[in-house]
């Protein structure tokens, strides 16, 4: 119960909502970075500490999930769909079990990393990471049109990217309930529509002419290199897993 | 002013557009045509928006390139500092335009503005000339253009527009099919809006403007004339469509589906009214409230909506923090930046000595001027560059065995040169049309094809008819036609797609397949299958009473008895028939038995009746000339080329085309003053006319000899491949034949080089053999550069240019103003024609080139034909209009060069002058969408025509 009470804590984003959403004590440019902080000691307490998840703990994960579904949906801004779509996937990290949950959480981690730092490129270059006036950037950016494609492809669960491929794991190793089944189909097609929607305004359509659009450097590449690397390391893991 | 006249008055905004089968280039700013050059750019500008000038980045590499002469930047660059006083700044107005210039937008940067104070002066006098200090008129220009729903999306973060503009398209397009679907639309006859009223279940008598009134009304419209105008520009190219149709009264879709502008006006106001009725905020009186009661949020929203609010604002309204203060922060930033734009650019013009609100306005007049000075110094190196050499002497005296007429297109030029280089041959250009307008009946096919300028309708018909037997053809021809039949149906039945894809779809795909990846092998296996047309000639002369009586009888006695064998069980014997078709047609008793049912189908369904009789009995008085037509057709091509002596012993009269496949802009390639068709029917048919003993002894009274001895052979050139084929050689006797031989032969080593000349600047071709294959590529985008490239005309003797090398960039029409009247009729007559067509074609790949997104096609990867009368992208959209990226740019740049039409005209001022006054192509001449250059070799001097006088730009030797 416990474990369960301190696990929805860190992973449905409990504390954003409760203290940081209108507090602005931490800004939104840093709360991915604590978000993401938080899962990963949820990750660390699940992997020590043996648990089934309680239903109505499951039910509370899956309403902030939903809630972080209709806040994504209200905002542009990069860092701010970062630590959405990280609480909105809350009810994968609980309802799977604690490998294939860890497994999930570390790809989808490194995806939305590699969003936040995108993130970082659009406020430096843009003055923020809003993305609304900065359409159509695959036509006038490649480099950055193509880093962002991969990072959304990944989230939309697209296979060969890992997340598609660790969640497909998760779903065959899970027990299955009425349950489980809603928060896997709204979250398959949750993750789906938020990446739709953020490519749809900014990675495709038409450059928007009052923008001056500068293509991320070199360096910065380099590190997306090493997300991209990551990730297709993290593929040939969720390979294995599905095929052993 | 009515409604009628309200639409009228706008409806000049958009040109028209002709239906993609006959593509005619057109000037896409023809409304703007009644003002001079540059002012209507600006106009067009303030109304399209997007671009009507290249980057100056673009003109800067051609400056350093050292294609925009040094001398002719400053000079231009000298008149509007002039008018305002600022000439001694010349130097630094220079540095502006090339260096500052490309780094003006970067200079308006949030990260500079940390670090950088502004100005408070330069502050103070931005904000107070700002639009922000007048929110009426800034909320103005930013709903400038816009719909009612529109200015709704835009607040409302609703979804109108998709609406209805997917509604407003599905309809027209549907209407507007000409059997590209299989399902046509029912009731069509009844007109654009009627049918309308039947298909949104309109259930009350109205017409098209009353229903246009009242959903004025109901949207509280103000201003009705500027509403119209927006509506339109909505989507300019299907608008430009139905204002073509409604203007042509000959245009047979329109005479079966008529529609009008005011249709498609209430069409689109209906969906509109429709959609916004269940909105709260539905009419433009409830809006101007809104917005009066909500302005700040509403200016942000509309900022928004035009991506003009940058990601900080964007966050703030997300947060819904007070919009006075995102407003206020908004306006107060942009000031800040339009200050530091100055203030940095200023610092890069350490020497000037000028205040900042001075500079200020100096850099905003070299803005808003820089266009025009870049495009105007390209021209005047260009003229500058094509006088030296137009005036220098050069004499060509070796007689010619043989002559030829090419179109004065611009593709002709290169095969010109290697022509004259091969042998002794002289090349003439004409029109395409060569002067004599055709509406050509091509054999086995049905409808008449009009070979002549768009603005021209022929008044005589030609059929092409078979002179040896063609059962093979026949054939051949049954057999594709069963095969395409029950392909379609099988395709086109609702049940049967289901089994035929698993069956049959891999049949297509050996088309798809094989056109993509061996386009040559799979062209040849088709080819075997194609029937091949068997030798035919021309209807040149006028019918005598008796043939066209006996043509309609035989007509009308075909029907009939197709209607007998296939429709009745009556027998008749031939001399019934034409005792019935005596009682259809005569009104003689009925000797004959037959049923009422049958004699009714034939009067009504066949309309063999008296009236029929006599419309086609008038219709073929258009068929074939009359002698004095022949003698005038013949007479003018040949004056109008100046060629009315020393005749070759061959003279050859060349028509040309294209070739592509899977290109939907096929026709932009073939002749354009033949209305976007092949013009070898012409050629063929002038030199029927030519070759006539009758005509050439005619020709002798009006001053021009054709000996005996001369031939006129009909040719086609082929601009995909420079490939020349002849035709009727069968006029040549053996020894002619030998002779001719030479000529075949010097031709295709002419046509060798020419592509060798051309592979070079095409991509994704090395070696000439290449350019066949383009020809049958279905994935080719591009077979050939067209007329891209276009950059003037040139209307002299052949012996002006002929030391010149335009590559295939200079329209050439061969004239000699010894030879015109004192009227100056010939050169009238070119520029009627010949420079009203070279215009549309300039300035339709000028604009498709500065701006492919508002004027131009697109890509053609993302086309779709529709309703076979143009493309769109994807399922729905505007009609494209213009040229595709494909036809104008390459790898992101642009591969033509948008100059305006540099006009040279070797004649004297004073024909010239005469022409222009007499001319069709006065106001775009006078008002400079043209760049006309006069070489009068008798005065010695050269002019050009600017700012309204003709300057003298050389003096002669």
């Amino acid at each position: 119960m416990l474990i369960d009470f301190i696990l929805l804590f860190l992973f449905a984003g409990v504390p954003y909502y409760v203290f940081f959403e209108k507090t602005k004590i931490v800004g939104k440019e840093r709360l991915f970075l604590l978000s993401a902080f938080l899962v990963i000691v949820g990750m660390i307490v699940s992997c020590n500490f043996e648990h089934e998840p309680s239903m109505p703990f499951v039910v509370v994960a899956f309403l902030t999930s939903l809630f972080s579904l209709y806040k994504v949906n209200k905002t542009n801004n990069l860092y701010k769909l970062t630590y959405y779509i990280l609480f909105f996937n809350a009810p994968m990290l609980f309802v799977f079990k604690t490998k294939e949950s860890i497994l999930y959480g570390v790809s989808l981690l490194i995806a939305l990393l590699g969003v936040y730092l995108m993130g970082r490129y659009y406020e430096r270059t843009y003055g923020s990471a809003n993305y609304q006036s900065v359409s159509g950037i695959t036509l006038v950016t490649p480099y950055a049109g193509l880093i962002l494609t991969t990072y959304f492809t990944a989230l939309a669960l697209y296979p060969p990217f890992p997340n598609a491929l660790l969640f497909l794991n998760a779903i065959l190793n899970s027990e299955i309930n009425l349950m489980w089944y809603l928060i896997v189909v709204v979250i398959f097609f949750g993750n789906f529509l938020i990446a739709a929607r953020v490519m749809a305004k900014t990675v495709f359509g038409k450059p928007n002419d009052n923008v001056h659009y500068i293509d991320i450097a070199p360096k910065e590449r380099l590190i997306h290199l090493g997300i991209f690397i990551l990730l297709v390391i993290l593929s040939f893991v969720g390979l294995e897993e599905l095929l052993s | 002013m009515s409604i009628i006249e309200k639409l009228n008055a706008v409806k000049g905004t958009v040109p028209h557009y002709w239906p993609i089968g006959a593509f005619i280039h057109h000037n896409p700013l023809k409304g703007f045509e009644n003002l001079n050059f540059k002012e209507a750019l600006t106009k067009a500008q303030n109304t399209f928006g997007g671009k009507v000038y290249m980057d100056p980045e673009y003109y800067i590499a051609l400056y350093n390139e050292d294609r925009i002469k040094s001398q002719k930047l400053e000079r231009n660059l000298l008149q509007p500092l002039k008018e305002k006083n600022l000439e001694r700044y010349l130097e630094q107005a220079k540095i502006f335009m090339l260096q500052i210039s490309p780094l003006w937008n970067s200079f308006r940067s949030y990260e500079d503005l940390k670090v950088n104070e502004t100005d408070e002066e330069l502050h103070t006098y931005l904000e107070k000339n700002s639009i922000y200090m007048n929110t009426d008129m800034w909320i103005e220009s930013l709903t400038k253009h816009m719909t009612l729903y529109e200015i709704h999306d835009a607040l409302f973060e609703t979804n109108e527009k998709e609406l209805i503009e997917k509604d407003v398209i599905e309809y027209i397009a549907r209407f507007l099919d000409q059997q590209q679907t299989t399902l046509s639309m029912e009731d069509r006859d009844l007109g654009m809006f009627n049918t309308f009223k039947l298909y949104e279940d309109i259930d009350y008598v109205v017409d098209a403007q009353t229903y246009v009134e009242e959903a004025l009304v109901e949207l509280k419209v103000d201003d009705v004339e500027k509403y119209f105008l927006t509506h339109i520009l909505k989507l300019h190219g299907w608008a430009g469509y139905i204002k073509y149709r409604s203007e042509d009264e000959g245009y047979f879709a329109q005479q079966e589906h008529p529609s009008t502008l005011m249709d498609y006006m209430a069409i689109r106001l209906h969906f509109e009214v429709k959609y916004m009725q269940k909105e709260k905020i539905n009419d433009f009186e409830k809006l101007h409230d809104y917005i009066k009661n909500n302005t700040p949020y509403a200016i942000l929203k509309l900022l928004q909506a035009k991506g003009k609010l940058t990601g900080t604002y964007n966050d703030a309204m997300e947060e819904h923090q007070d919009y006075k203060e995102i407003l206020d922060a908004y306006i107060k930033d942009e000031i800040n930046l339009n200050s530091l734009q100055v203030q940095l650019a200023k610092k890069e013009l350490p020497e000037l000595d000028m205040g900042l609100i001075a500079f200020s306005n100096f850099a905003n007049l070299l803005k808003k001027e820089e266009g025009y000075i870049w495009l105007k110094s390209l021209e005047d190196t260009y003229i500058n560059q094509h006088i030296e050499e137009f005036t220098t002497h050069h004499s060509y005296n070796e007689k010619p065995l043989a002559s030829t007429i090419f179109c004065l297109d611009v593709r002709s030029e290169v095969i010109r040169r290697k022509i004259e280089a091969s042998g002794a041959y002289e090349t003439y250009g004409a029109g395409g049309f060569l002067g004599i307008p055709i509406s050509f009946i091509e054999f086995d096919k049905a409808h008449a094809l009009n070979l002549a300028p768009a603005i021209i309708s022929p008044k005589n018909i030609v059929f092409e008819i078979p002179t040896e037997a063609h059962d093979e053809y026949n054939s051949k021809k049954g057999i594709n036609k069963t095969t395409k039949k029950v392909l379609s149906d099988l395709k086109n039945n609702p049940y049967t797609p289901y089994i035929m894809v698993e069956a049959i779809g891999w049949i297509f795909g050996i088309k798809l397949f094989g056109k993509t990846f061996f386009p040559q092998k799979t062209n040849k296996l088709f080819a075997k299958m194609k029937p091949k047309k068997p030798r035919t000639t021309f209807t040149i002369d006028k019918l005598t009473n008796t043939q066209i009586e006996t043509y309609v009888k035989r007509l009308h006695i075909n029907l009939i008895n197709e209607v007998l064998t296939t429709q009745s069980d009556t027998s008749l014997n031939d001399n019934e028939i034409e005792a019935l078709w005596e009682y259809l047609v005569f009104n003689k008793d009925l000797q004959v038995k037959v049923s009422q049912s049958v004699l009714d189908k034939l009067e009504h369904a066949y309309h063999i009746t008296e009236q029929d009789y006599n419309v086609q009995k008038e219709k073929l008085t258009h068929v074939g000339f009359t002698l004095d037509e022949q003698v005038v057709y013949i007479d003018n091509l040949l004056k109008m080329m100046g060629s009315v002596n020393n005749f070759a012993k061959f003279f050859i009269i060349s028509g040309h085309g294209s070739i592509s496949d899977n290109n939907p802009f096929e026709s932009a390639l073939d002749c354009g003053a033949c209305g976007g068709s092949i013009s070898l029917p012409n050629a063929r048919a002038l030199c029927m006319i030519a070759n006539k003993p009758a005509i050439r002894e005619a020709l002798k009274s009006k001053g021009i000899d054709i000996p005996a001895e001369t031939i006129f052979i009909p040719a086609l050139h082929i601009t995909t491949t420079d490939e020349i084929t002849f035709y009727d050689t069968e006029v040549l006797s053996f020894k002619d034949l030998e002779l001719f031989a030479e000529v075949q032969k010097d031709f295709k080593s002419a046509s060798l080089a020419s592509r060798e000349e051309r592979v070079k600047v095409l991509p994704n071709a090395k070696h000439e053999k290449d350019l066949f294959i383009k020809t049958m590529d279905w994935s080719e985008p591009r077979p050939e550069w067209g007329l891209a490239g276009n950059m003037g005309v040139f209307a002299g003797p052949r012996n002006s240019s002929r030391h010149m090398q335009f590559n295939n960039r200079l329209f050439m029409h061969s004239y000699d103003s010894n030879i015109d009247n004192e009227n100056a009729e010939i050169l009238t007559r070119i520029f009627d024609g010949p420079l009203v067509v070279g215009e549309w074609i300039n300035l339709e790949h000028y604009f498709s080139t500065v701006d492919n997104k508002i004027y131009g096609a697109g890509s053609k990867v993302y086309h779709n034909v529709v309703s076979k009368i143009g493309v769109y992208n994807g399922n729905y959209s505007d009609l494209k209009i213009g040229l595709p990226t494909q036809s104008v740019i390459e790898e992101g740049e642009a591969y033509h060069e948008p100059v305006r039409l540099l006009s040279y005209v070797e004649a004297p001022l004073d024909t010239v002058a005469k022409a222009v006054e007499n001319s069709i192509a006065k106001e775009f001449i006078l008002n400079e969408w043209i760049r006309p250059v006069i070489i009068d070799k008798a005065a010695k001097k050269v002019y050009s025509y600017e700012s309204g006088e003709f300057l003298v730009i050389k003096e002669l030797d």
